[in-house]
């Protein structure tokens, strides 16, 4: 690296917790729009991006991504069955996947019942897995039982040339203290995509230090794979399709030429940018939500519609195939091919 | 006509007369108009639905006109959204012929939610109707609509509720 870039990237590194945590809402909302259409920081001042991309040794590698099997107390439930098709589906990929990412909400109730039924289906894997919590899987007994199943809600790895995050983002402000609800009567309100009393998700506070320690000395030309359950823009903010705190992760994070960000929650085929992050949606193994009628002011995907008396359709597994020049690509698996439009069969490329 | 007849006819006559114009006059009397409380009744209903529409996710087996597998509408359709209330009556590949709303409400709940269903002309099918129409309020007719996403973008929390226990 040149002394000259040496100074930036060290410019770029000396942003303040304190200057992103202060970016005001109105701020934040300016700088996710002209992401959208601006190019990266790294192409913008012709450092780092391509040129340095090209400088990291990246060993090709594919992993494979599950989410959202919304597992019921159930004996012989059909989200079982679909949970274990895709489960199966990975394990016959060819190439065989390195490892495999859940996205989130495992189970429906958050009973250790359906975590420990999903935890068994995931040990037939025959990769290694990791997990990251939706918040189906977390407010009936604050995160407990998935604790006891998946340990850390926050993990990161290296592998082969990557770095590899998973995160918690679906952490939300005490709303049930002051009316005295029990844990059950919390999760039946957290259930609810529409909870108008549950409050946005974020990482929160110790999310965004934990992040900001993980990443610090991590080389900018090190491609960055970002998963949580939530997308980290505001995409429906009403069902909490949205990070509360995604513009601070986005500060971050943008001293990276590339960041592909996977997650769950959406339960639908699902793409954004904003400068330096791709943003992929999964489809999940148990029902398709809708699309809100949003105008996305940049290209985006959808699945076909779909048919209600085909439990299968819209769900599926994926995988994401990172190259040696560290980009990605992210493909849906569908357990019903019909689903997914052509172009979108071929790949996403984050 | 001798007069005395003639009186005695004309007589019953104008009481007979009499006699239609009150009876009449009570039909045709209403109360005066009130638009809040007719809508605190739709509103009353609306509330009803949304509370149903919500039953289920989660709790498996309690309520099995709704559901017995843990799947509620909701899980499907959030703020009732993609149930399309103008598109209906229309032509439904799952039905199998023109239906309504109603009968689409009915479809779900028995063959996606494997409860048992409600009549069509119950309190609860009628308030789920009224949920689902008025969350999709302002939308205008489209009859035969077949599309994946529902016309509208909800802000704010939608309509109020009191948030006591699963809504």
């Amino acid at each position: 690296m040149e002394e000259k870039d040496k100074k930036i990237f060290s410019d770029k590194e000396k942003i303040t917790r304190r200057d992103f945590l202060g970016l005001s809402a109105k701020g934040a909302a300016a700088t996710m729009i002209a992401g959208v259409f601006a190019p990266s920081v790294g192409s913008m001042i012709g450092l780092g991006g391509v040129a340095e991309a090209a400088k990291k040794k990246i060993k090709p590698f594919t992993f494979a991504v599950l989410t959202d099997g919304h597992l019921y107390d159930i004996k012989d439930h059909r989200f079982d069955a679909m949970f274990m098709k895709a489960v199966d589906m990975v394990n016959k990929m060819s190439p065989r996947p390195d490892m495999v990412i859940y996205a989130g909400d495992i189970g429906q109730t958050g009973l250790e019942a359906e975590l420990k039924k999903g935890k068994q289906m995931l040990d037939k894997l025959k990769m290694p897995y990791k997990v990251i919590p939706g918040e189906h899987d977390w407010y009936l007994d604050m995160g407990k039982a998935w604790r006891g199943f998946f340990g850390d809600e926050n993990w990161s790895i290296n592998h082969n040339g990557a770095h590899v995050i998973g995160m918690n983002s679906i952490k939300i402000d005490d709303f049930w203290t002051g009316p005295g609800l029990t844990p059950e009567e919390r999760m039946g309100r957290v259930l609810e995509l529409e909870c108008n009393s549950c409050g946005p998700w974020g990482v929160e506070a110790d999310g965004l230090e934990w992040l900001e320690k993980d990443v610090k000395k991590v080389s900018p030309d090190t491609p960055i794979i970002f998963f949580s359950h939530s997308p980290l823009w505001d995409y429906y903010p009403r069902w909490n399709f949205n990070t509360k705190d995604a513009p601070e992760i986005r500060a971050i994070l943008r001293k990276f030429d590339n960041v592909m960000a996977v997650h769950g929650h959406v339960h639908q085929v699902l793409f954004n940018k904003i400068g330096n992050i791709s943003s992929v949606g999964t489809s999940s193994t148990s029902w398709p939500w809708p699309y809100p009628a949003v105008d996305l002011p940049y290209p985006h995907i959808r699945h076909n519609r779909l048919d209600p008396g085909n439990f299968e359709d819209g769900m599926g597994a994926h995988h994401l195939s990172v190259a040696d020049d560290g980009s990605g690509t992210m493909f849906y698996d569908p357990f019903e091919p019909s689903s997914i439009p052509d172009a979108v069969k071929r790949g996403v490329k984050l | 006509m001798r007069k005395k007849q003639f009186v005695k006819v004309s007589s019953a006559a104008l009481l007979l007369g009499s006699l239609v114009f009150l009876v009449s006059g009570t039909v045709q009397s209403k109360e005066p108009l009130d638009d809040a409380a007719d809508f605190d009744r739709l509103m009353e209903a609306v509330a009803y639905g949304d509370q149903l529409w919500h039953t289920g996710e989660g709790g498996g087996g309690k309520h099995k006109e709704l559901s017995t597998n843990g799947l509620g509408c909701a899980n499907c359709h959030p703020d009732g959204s993609a149930t399309q209330p103008e598109s209906w009556p229309k032509y439904q590949t799952n039905l199998g012929k023109v239906g309504t709303l109603r009968e689409m409400i009915n479809w779900c709940i028995q063959v996606v939610q494997n409860g048992t269903g409600y009549a069509l002309d119950s309190k609860e099918m009628i308030a789920m109707e009224a949920y689902a129409t008025y969350m999709n309020r302002g939308t205008k007719l489209n009859p035969g609509l077949n599309a994946q996403t529902s016309p509208f973008v909800i802000s704010g929390p939608g309509y109020p509720t009191n948030n006591e226990g699963n809504r």
